[in-house]
């Protein structure tokens, strides 16, 4: 339609396309040239707790070892003893959380763990421990 | 036009609100205990208490940070079982003490280790020997032992309780080498759930007798010894002369195990203090005196002791 102000008329004769830098990778265009390939940046906590990483593998070990329903809220906050683990639950999830992350786990240490929280957060000083 | 609701029913017995004695009035009282040596144990089946009354009867005998704490449970079973848990504790030591102090009444404390003890208010100087107790549960059955003036432990155990990791790998991890040795001697896999079951219960229930706590206690510095004639037999690991392992210092072995199958579904593992003297012969060391009933609190008991609901082991 017609504008009336020039300058405006510039911006409304055509559609600007808006460039989702991400789909560059994939131009045909851009074939031969390096594949820049953008992550998203793992997110960390700003209080230097456990990383999301670890947080989510304890989740799902727990998950695994108690049977809990798909749909059960497990997080960091979340408490083993309200999640219904009992003393042998809690030595199989030491000991998955062992296996898979390559640490060993003190019995004083593993006391100490009431959330799932502070289970991430001792396997990762075990982790930068070894490094 | 809907009918005006009934009148509500006058007090009955079972009704909250009523002093201890009354609710277990049409209930006959426990016998005392006569000894150190006599185990006590009441378990419940959860699955059996549905009643939506009789649970919330159970609900208004907790303290409020019980209630708390069963309601931060994560859904309705583990919620309930939290519930039972506590009602069954109080109901049970209200009964040892003739029902003079109230289910409610009782207060708890844990000692430095986190083991849940009752605390005794100056005027129950009547109770001349303490009252111990302990509880364990699993999603079908809970248990509380009581004894006189004897520390305590008991673990219960689903008797068919499948583990997600290899046995052997378990007790590679957390038991001792004879304990490891003599699962490892067992052929049939079924055979071997089953002596693993065993011996995780008793491992169990002797940590919780001491009251240190899993760390206080590790598993890897005690053996488990079931000898050919079904004696149960404790040997601590020698201490290490260059004292790196404080946290061993006082395990003991004077303590008395006993083991059954329980309502053929569950294990049972009791411990407690030993207190026979080193004059006594290991022959003439007398059992552990055990009475164990099933029971609904307010509602019914069953002695099951000496019936096939109870198969000692030990």
């Amino acid at each position: 339609m017609a504008s009336i102000a020039g300058s405006s008329a510039l911006s409304f004769a055509r559609p600007v396309k808006a460039i989702n830098t991400n789909s560059l990778a994939f131009s045909p265009v851009r074939k031969g040239n390096t594949f820049l390939h953008l992550q998203p940046v793992p997110m960390r906590s700003v209080s230097c707790a456990a990383k999301k990483d670890t947080v989510d593998k304890v989740c799902e070990i727990v998950k695994k070892q108690l049977a809990l329903p798909d749909h059960t809220e497990v997080c960091g906050e979340s408490k083993f003893s309200e999640l219904g683990a009992d003393s042998l639950d809690t030595v199989e999830i030491v000991m998955g959380l062992e296996e898979h992350f390559d640490i060993s786990v003190e019995e004083s240490s593993a006391q100490t763990i009431a959330t799932v929280e502070d289970a991430a957060d001792l396997i990762d000083k075990l982790v930068a421990g070894k490094a | 036009m809907p009918l005006p609701p009934p009148p509500s029913p006058s007090p009955s017995p079972r009704m909250p609100g009523v002093a201890g004695g009354r609710l277990f009035a049409s209930l006959p009282p426990p016998p005392p205990l006569r000894s150190r040596r006599e185990v006590h144990v009441w378990y419940l089946l959860p699955d059996e208490l549905n009643d939506a009354s009789l649970l919330k009867m159970y609900t208004e005998l907790l303290s409020p940070s019980e209630r708390k704490n069963a309601l931060s449970m994560n859904g309705e079973k583990l919620q309930k079982g939290a519930v039972l848990s506590r009602a069954l504790v109080r109901t049970t030591l209200s009964r040892y003490t003739d029902c003079k102090v109230d289910p409610r009444s009782f207060e708890f404390k844990k000692n430095k280790f986190g083991k849940p003890e009752i605390l005794w208010r100056s005027d129950d100087s009547r109770m001349e020997r303490p009252l111990h107790f302990n509880i364990s549960h699993t999603s079908s059955l809970i248990a509380c032992g009581i004894t006189m003036d004897t520390p305590i432990g008991i673990d219960v155990e689903d008797k068919k309780r499948k583990t997600a990791k290899n046995i052997l790998s378990l007790a590679r991890r957390y038991f001792t080498p004879s304990e490891i040795d003599y699962l490892a001697k067992i052929p049939d896999p079924d055979g071997q759930q089953k002596e693993f079951i065993k011996l995780w219960t008793l491992k169990e229930a002797y940590v919780k007798a001491l009251g240190r706590g899993f760390s206080g206690a590790p598993f890897n510095k005690f053996s488990i010894i079931l000898a050919a004639n079904n004696r149960i037999q404790i040997s601590v690991a020698p201490k290490v002369s260059n004292g790196s392992d404080s946290s061993c210092d006082c395990l003991s072995e004077n303590w008395q195990f006993a083991l059954a199958e329980l309502n053929s579904s569950h294990c049972m593992a009791i411990c407690i203090e030993d207190d026979s003297t080193s004059s006594d012969s290991e022959n003439g060391r007398l059992p552990l005196g055990l009475k164990v009933w099933k029971t609904i609190p307010f509602v019914e008991d069953i002695l099951v002791s000496g019936t096939e609901a109870v198969k000692l082991v030990s």
